[in-house]
């Protein structure tokens, strides 16, 4: 062939991976290459062992051998160990908050259906997935609402001053997600738009709730938000809230978008082009999927970060799951420093959501990949 | 040579694109400069030319990827002008094949050949997917359907990408260097079907190197430096006694490899 086909791009072929040379395989061989590779690294080996050792068995005394698990009042705590009862007696508060007893039901169910719509794509028919899925994840917020509050339902009443403890955080969460992520992609469409009006605008707004500290944004959500709305419209706090962690999370996912965008080649928008697709429908059925695709991990990074700052609104006096918390720890029948017990299991049980998350991403970020053979 | 040619009376009607004094500037950089080409139905041409004479720019002109500013361009009786449907209409006529496939890389094969037909036709999904596994039978990759770009070979992606753009019927087909991104033993079965497509009568205009291919199918060869129509003849008289110096310099060059 003639050297004028001076663009040489190879396409990448990909190749069954092999098993590993069998010299570097077993355990003996596994501890000397990664624990003892060389003096150095034995040294540190060394320590890091000794410091399990003598870190662990206390920790696991205070945690496990020595610690309080039956009971129901603080009586019940008598050893040197941890004190479970506590949560234990708190467990409803922390996950419930204040709902009523009878009412509890409806935030398993809103849960329950926020798992089902977050795992739809894989249990909807194939062809209903790409109608459904986005339509599902948009009416879940209004549906979640519906239920919980019960009025528009025929259900008894439960005002939002009930509302609280780790569900609130994670249907808050879950809820600003659901819309930030969208009204984030508007955003960021409008940034890179030709229209100078919808460039600006949408500069201005992701600059802004990128900018400001998400607390000063809740402060200002409770004095400022109400201008917005008719005189005399007494508008609730939760909702307040939710509106600034979406706007928030949307000034955020913007970003991640542009540089989502910036990984697309051209030579997308000008096959759609050529086929004759319209702006929207390129956008949508061929740039979305694939700045969806790439971003996919900034995209977690960010979700986990809103799910994190819900419990500033502690702050602000929303009873969340950290702030459930700090009542129990100042209850008169609890008094006695059961901190590290409170906030241990805040941690953990944060800890845990935010690792499940990770592994579902990592999880659709596979199932995204169309690069290779699967 | 072509069926055209014996009716002359037609010959008007038969003009599928009609470009005139076309001029395109990119800020001071003067890239197409009066560029006048007629083209009849189902001629094949074969445009060629040093690299950064406009070529690419020229044809990408045809279907509006790129704008230009001087002078008229009619494609199938359809002026191009600055209006969304006249270029929505002239892009339903026209199919483009790039250098570098651009198939979208999240949507399997079948996928890629009926999202047009679907969004842009407004076809049925079934009689979609039933055009999409005819022009994969044509192209000999039916059998790939539910693959992803990224698992072909990039001859086999090529003639996807040709597939892809048959789907919507087009009454030209533009290709943009189809060959060069492709490693040497994979330009025959693009060429293949290339050629296949020029012997059922296709219109097709062809940013080629592949001398081969000009002098097999190709009704007149086109040679563009430095933004001009430079010469265009027949492939016989266009290798053989080439008028121009600068042609001459040009085929000596890429002939010499
Ligand atoms: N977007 C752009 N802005 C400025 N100059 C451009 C732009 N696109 C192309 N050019 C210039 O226009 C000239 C013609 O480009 P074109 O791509 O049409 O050349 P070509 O004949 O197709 O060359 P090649 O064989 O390398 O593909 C080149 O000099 C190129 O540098
Ligand atoms: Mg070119």
């Amino acid at each position: 062939m003639s050297s004028s086909s001076h663009h040489t791009t190879r396409v990448f072929e990909p190749k069954p991976s092999q098993p590993a040379p069998v010299t570097a395989a077993g355990p003996i061989a596994w501890l000397r290459n990664n624990l003892f590779a060389g003096p150095l690294n034995s040294i540190t080996t060394l320590v890091i062992v000794a410091f399990f050792l003598w870190a662990i068995p206390p920790l696991l005394d205070w945690l496990l051998w020595s610690a309080d698990f039956s009971g129901t009042t603080q009586q019940d705590c008598t050893s040197s160990g941890a004190c479970w009862v506590f949560i234990q007696a708190w467990s409803q508060q922390l996950f419930y908050g204040s709902f009523p007893d009878t009412e509890i039901w409806r935030i398993n169910l809103t849960l329950v259906l926020l798992a089902l719509v977050l795992s739809s794509p894989y249990w909807l028919p194939h062809h209903l997935r790409n109608r459904l899925d986005l339509a599902l994840l948009v009416i879940f917020p209004f549906v979640a609402i519906a239920i919980l509050d019960g009025r528009i339902l025929g259900l008894e009443y439960v005002s939002t001053d009930f509302w609280g403890g780790f569900s609130l955080n994670l249907l808050l969460a879950s809820a600003s997600i659901i819309l930030g992520m969208p009204l984030g992609f508007l955003w960021a469409l409008g940034r890179r738009s030709n229209m100078p009006m919808a460039r600006s605008i949408s500069v201005i707004l992701i600059e802004f709730f990128r900018g400001v500290p998400v607390l000063a944004l809740f402060f200002m959500g409770s004095v400022m938000l109400p201008l917005f709305f008719p005189e005399g419209t007494n508008v609730d706090k939760l909702l307040r809230v939710w509106i600034v962690l979406t706007l928030f999370m949307a000034g955020y996912m913007a970003e991640v978008y542009r540089g989502g965008f910036q990984a697309i080649p051209n030579g997308q928008y000008e096959a759609s082009a050529a086929l004759g697709l319209s702006y929207w429908q390129t956008t949508l059925l061929v740039i979305l999927p694939q700045v969806i695709k790439v971003s996919m991990p900034n995209i977690l990074a960010t979700s986990i970060m809103l799910f994190k700052n819900t419990t500033f609104l502690l702050i602000i006096g929303i009873f969340e799951v950290l702030s459930t918390a700090q009542t129990a720890l100042t209850n008169s029948n609890w008094l006695g420093g059961y901190a590290t017990e409170a906030y241990l299991f805040v941690g953990v049980v944060y800890w845990i959501c935010c690792f499940g998350m990770s592994r579902v991403a990592a999880n659709i970020e596979k199932k995204l990949d169309t690069s290779h053979q699967s | 040579m072509t069926e055209v040619n014996n009716r002359p009376e037609q010959e008007a009607q038969d003009d599928v694109i009609v470009i005139s004094d076309l001029n395109k500037w990119y800020g001071d950089f003067h890239v197409l400069k009066d560029i006048n080409l007629t083209v009849k139905k189902g001629e094949r041409i074969v445009i060629c030319g040093p690299s950064g004479s406009g070529k690419s720019t020229m044809i990408r002109c045809i279907n509006r990827l790129e704008e230009f500013q001087r002078g008229s361009l009619v494609v199938d009786g359809i002026e191009m002008i600055d209006d969304v449907k006249n270029i929505e209409a002239i892009r339903r006529d026209v199919g483009m094949v790039f250098q570098h496939f651009n198939l979208f890389p999240h949507l399997t094969i079948l996928e890629n050949l009926t999202l047009g037909p679907i969004w842009v036709q407004k076809k049925p999904k079934d009689e979609a997917e039933a055009i999409a596994m005819k022009y994969l039978e044509r192209v000999k990759i039916a059998n790939q359907a539910s693959k992803y770009p990224g698992q072909l070979s990039g001859g086999q992606q090529q003639r996807v990408a040709i597939a892809r753009s048959l789907c919507m019927s087009p009454q030209i087909m533009l290709f943009d260097e189809p060959t060069s991104a492709l490693d040497p033993e994979m330009v025959k079965e693009v060429l293949d079907v290339m050629i296949e497509l020029a012997e059922e009568g296709m219109t097709m205009l062809c940013v080629t190197h592949e001398m081969g291919f000009a002098k097999k199918v190709a009704d007149r060869v086109i040679f563009m430096d430095g933004g001009e129509i430079v010469e265009q003849n027949t492939p016989d008289t266009f290798f053989a006694n080439p008028e121009t110096d600068r042609l001459q310099l040009f085929l000596s060059q890429i002939l010499e490899h």
